[in-house]
C-alpha cells in the first residue's frame, strides 16, 4: 500500500496520531499550506479592480480555481460555481436565495432522514416560515416525491452511513414524477473520496466545502445550473456584488458576483485549487483503490468483534458502494457509551475519531440510538497500522468495562 | 486500569446506588422547572437536563424539607462518567443542605470522583451537579 502520510506535515508534528475523523475535516497537504503562505506573503491584495500587479494576479489566481473547481465536478462553465464559506453556507443560500423566491405555501419539499443537519434544518426552518409541506423520506430517497414537489435535499454520501447514493437515478425517477423538481445534492463528503459529475448526475444544486477535501476551512462551493442561478436572489448585500447603487436603489452584478458580497476568503480559494490538483495529481482512481482497500480491511476486522454493531449495516450494501465511514455502537449494556469509546480511544491510542450524532440526530433516532455513535472515517493518509490501533483500542475499552 | 475508568467509577456506572424516581407525595415538580409553591413540608423536586450532542439524559429526583435533601434518585443515560458522576454526588449530597449544594463546584466534582478530566469529560461529568443546582 502506498504511503501518502509524508505528504500531510502533522504527522511530522504529531507521528503517532492516529487520524480517523475525516469526516469531520481532512488534515492538509503541506502543498495547499504552502500556495496560501505564498498567497499571505507574496502577492495578498484584495481582488478585483486593483490596478496594480499583485491585486491582479490575486484575482487571477481567485478566478483560475473557480475553473478549475468547475472543471473538477463536470459543471458546463465556471460561472455556475460560487464561493462560500462552506457547504452549510451553500446550502442556507439555496434555501435563503433560492427557495425564498421559487416556493410558495403548500409546496411540498422532500428531505431524506439521513442528511446531515447542514441539509435538513435550513428546508425545516424555511419550511415554517413559507408554510411549506415538509416531508421526510427515508433512505430509499424518493418515495416521498409527488408532482408537486417542489425539492428535493439529499446527500451524495452520508456522513454517518458512508453510503454513496446512486443520485442519478433518485434525480431520473423525481423528475418523470415532477420535471421541474429543484434538486439540492449536499456532496460534502463525495469530493474527496469519488469522481462527481454534476451534469451528469442532472443535479440543480450541488454543495461542499473545501476543508474535507484537504483543503482549507472557511472556503466553500455552490454549484448551480444556471437556469437556477437566475431564479436565485442574493441573500447578502455589500461590496463586490452591486452594479450600480444610488440613494434608493441598487443593482446586482451578474453571477457569480452577486452572491459573493464583501471580500471572498481569497487565501483559502487559491488553496482549495491546490487541493483539487492534489487529488488530480494522485488521481480519484487511485484514491478509491487505497482507501477501498482500508475499507474492506476495516470491515473484516470490525467483524470479528462480536459486540460491535454497525450502524444501518443491514440497509446496506456492498463495501464498493460506500466511503470509509463506520459508525458504530456497543451491543453490550454493561460497557460505556460512543463518548466513552472516543475518550478512551483518543487518550489511550491517539485515535482520533468522533462520538455523538455526527449532527445526523433523525438518522440516529430512527435507528434507535439515543446515546450516539462511535464514528471512523478514512483518508488517502490512512494505512492498516491505524486501523490496527482503532482494533486494539476497542477491544482495551471493552475490557475495561468488562474486568 | 484506565486513570479516569477507575474500579470505583465503573462500579458506579455499572451498579449505581440511585437509580430509580421518587414519586411526588403533593405538588409534582416538573421537568427542568422547580415546582412552585415552596413550603416547608417534605417535598419532591424534578429537574432534568439533556445534552442531545453526546446523548447524554438526566432527570433527578429529590425529596427536601426544610432545604435538606433526605433522599434522591436519577434516571437517564449516557457516557460512564456522566452517569457515575451523578450517581456518586447523590450519595454525597443526601443529608445536605441544597443550597450548600447549590455552592459546590466543578472543582470538587473531580475531587469527590478522584481523577482529572480533560475539558470535554468535565462537561460529563458536570451534568448532575448542573441538574441539582436546578431544583
Amino acid at each position: 500500500m502506498k504511503n501518502y502520510k509524508n505528504l500531510f506535515p502533522i504527522f511530522k508534528n504529531n507521528p503517532d496520531l492516529h487520524y480517523l475523523d475525516s469526516t469531520a475535516t481532512s488534515l492538509k497537504p503541506q502543498v495547499v499550506l504552502d500556495k496560501m503562505m505564498d498567497y499571505y506573503i507574496n502577492y495578498s491584495a484584495n481582488i478585483h479592480r486593483g490596478l496594480y500587479p499583485i491585486s491582479e494576479r490575486a484575482t487571477e489566481e481567485y478566478e483560475k480555481v473557480r475553473e478549475k473547481t468547475a472543471k473538477f465536478i463536470g459543471a458546463k462553465k465556471s460561472g455556475e460555481i460560487i464561493f462560500t464559506s462552506g457547504a452549510t453556507d451553500s446550502i442556507n443560500l439555496v434555501a435563503n436565495g433560492w427557495g425564498e423566491n421559487n416556493l410558495k405555501e403548500g409546496d411540498e419539499i422532500v428531505v431524506s432522514i439521513a442528511e446531515h443537519h447542514s441539509n435538513f434544518v435550513p428546508w425545516q426552518e424555511l419550511a415554517k416560515k413559507r408554510k411549506l409541506v415538509f416531508q421526510i423520506s427515508d433512505l430509499s430517497f424518493s418515495e416521498k416525491i409527488t408532482k408537486n414537489t417542489k425539492l428535493l435535499a439529499i446527500n451524495h454520501v452520508s456522513n454517518v452511513l458512508g453510503t454513496i447514493n446512486d443520485i442519478k437515478s433518485i434525480i431520473k425517477k423525481a423528475r418523470t414524477i415532477n420535471p421541474d423538481i429543484c434538486v439540492v445534492v449536499d456532496g460534502a463528503q463525495a469530493v474527496a473520496h469519488i469522481s462527481v459529475n454534476v451534469t451528469d448526475l442532472d443535479c440543480d444544486f450541488y454543495c461542499f466545502s473545501g476543508h474535507k477535501m484537504y483543503g482549507p476551512t472557511g472556503v466553500g462551493v455552490l454549484y448551480g445550473k444556471v437556469d437556477r442561478l437566475v431564479q436565485m436572489n442574493p441573500v447578502r448585500f455589500g461590496g463586490g456584488m452591486i452594479k450600480t447603487v444610488d440613494l434608493h436603489n441598487s443593482t446586482w452584478a451578474d453571477t457569480p458576483e452577486k452572491f459573493e458580497a464583501g471580500t471572498p476568503p481569497i487565501g483559502e480559494v487559491i488553496g482549495l485549487g491546490v487541493a483539487i490538483d492534489f487529488i488530480n495529481e494522485i488521481g480519484m482512481e487511485n484514491i478509491m483503490v487505497h482507501e477501498k482497500e482500508l475499507i474492506e480491511y476495516l470491515f473484516g476486522k470490525l467483524k470479528g468483534i462480536k459486540w460491535i454493531n454497525i450502524l444501518g449495516l443491514q440497509n446496506l450494501v456492498k463495501l464498493s458502494e460506500r466511503i470509509g465511514v463506520v459508525s458504530m455502537y456497543s451491543n453490550d449494556k454493561r460497557v460505556g457509551t460512543s463518548h466513552d469509546m472516543a475518550d478512551i480511544l483518543g487518550r489511550k491510542f491517539n485515535v482520533a475519531v468522533r462520538a455523538g450524532h455526527h449532527c445526523a440526530m433523525p438518522l440516529h433516532t430512527k435507528f434507535g440510538i439515543k446515546t450516539g455513535t462511535v464514528r471512523a472515517s478514512l483518508g488517502i493518509y490512512n494505512d492498516k497500522n491505524d486501523i490496527d490501533e482503532l482494533i486494539k483500542g476497542l477491544k482495551h475499552f471493552y475490557k475495561i468495562f468488562n474486568s | 486500569m484506565d486513570d479516569i475508568y477507575k474500579e470505583i467509577i465503573l462500579e458506579h456506572y455499572q451498579n449505581p446506588n440511585h437509580r430509580g424516581k421518587i414519586e411526588a407525595e403533593r405538588n409534582v415538580g416538573n421537568a427542568n422547572k422547580r415546582s412552585s409553591n415552596v413550603s416547608l413540608r417534605s417535598k419532591v423536586y424534578v429537574a432534568g437536563e439533556v445534552n442531545m450532542t453526546c446523548g447524554d439524559s438526566l432527570k433527578i429526583f429529590a425529596k427536601i424539607i426544610n432545604d435538606k435533601i433526605v433522599d434522591a434518585k436519577f434516571e437517564g443515560g449516557g457516557c460512564a462518567i456522566s452517569m457515575a458522576a451523578v450517581d456518586m454526588l447523590l450519595d454525597k449530597v443526601i443529608g445536605m443542605k441544597l443550597s450548600d449544594v447549590k455552592k459546590m463546584s466543578g472543582a470538587e466534582i473531580e475531587k469527590m470522583m478522584g481523577v482529572e478530566l480533560t475539558p470535554s469529560r468535565k462537561k460529563c461529568a458536570y451534568l448532575g451537579l448542573e441538574v441539582l443546582k436546578k431544583l
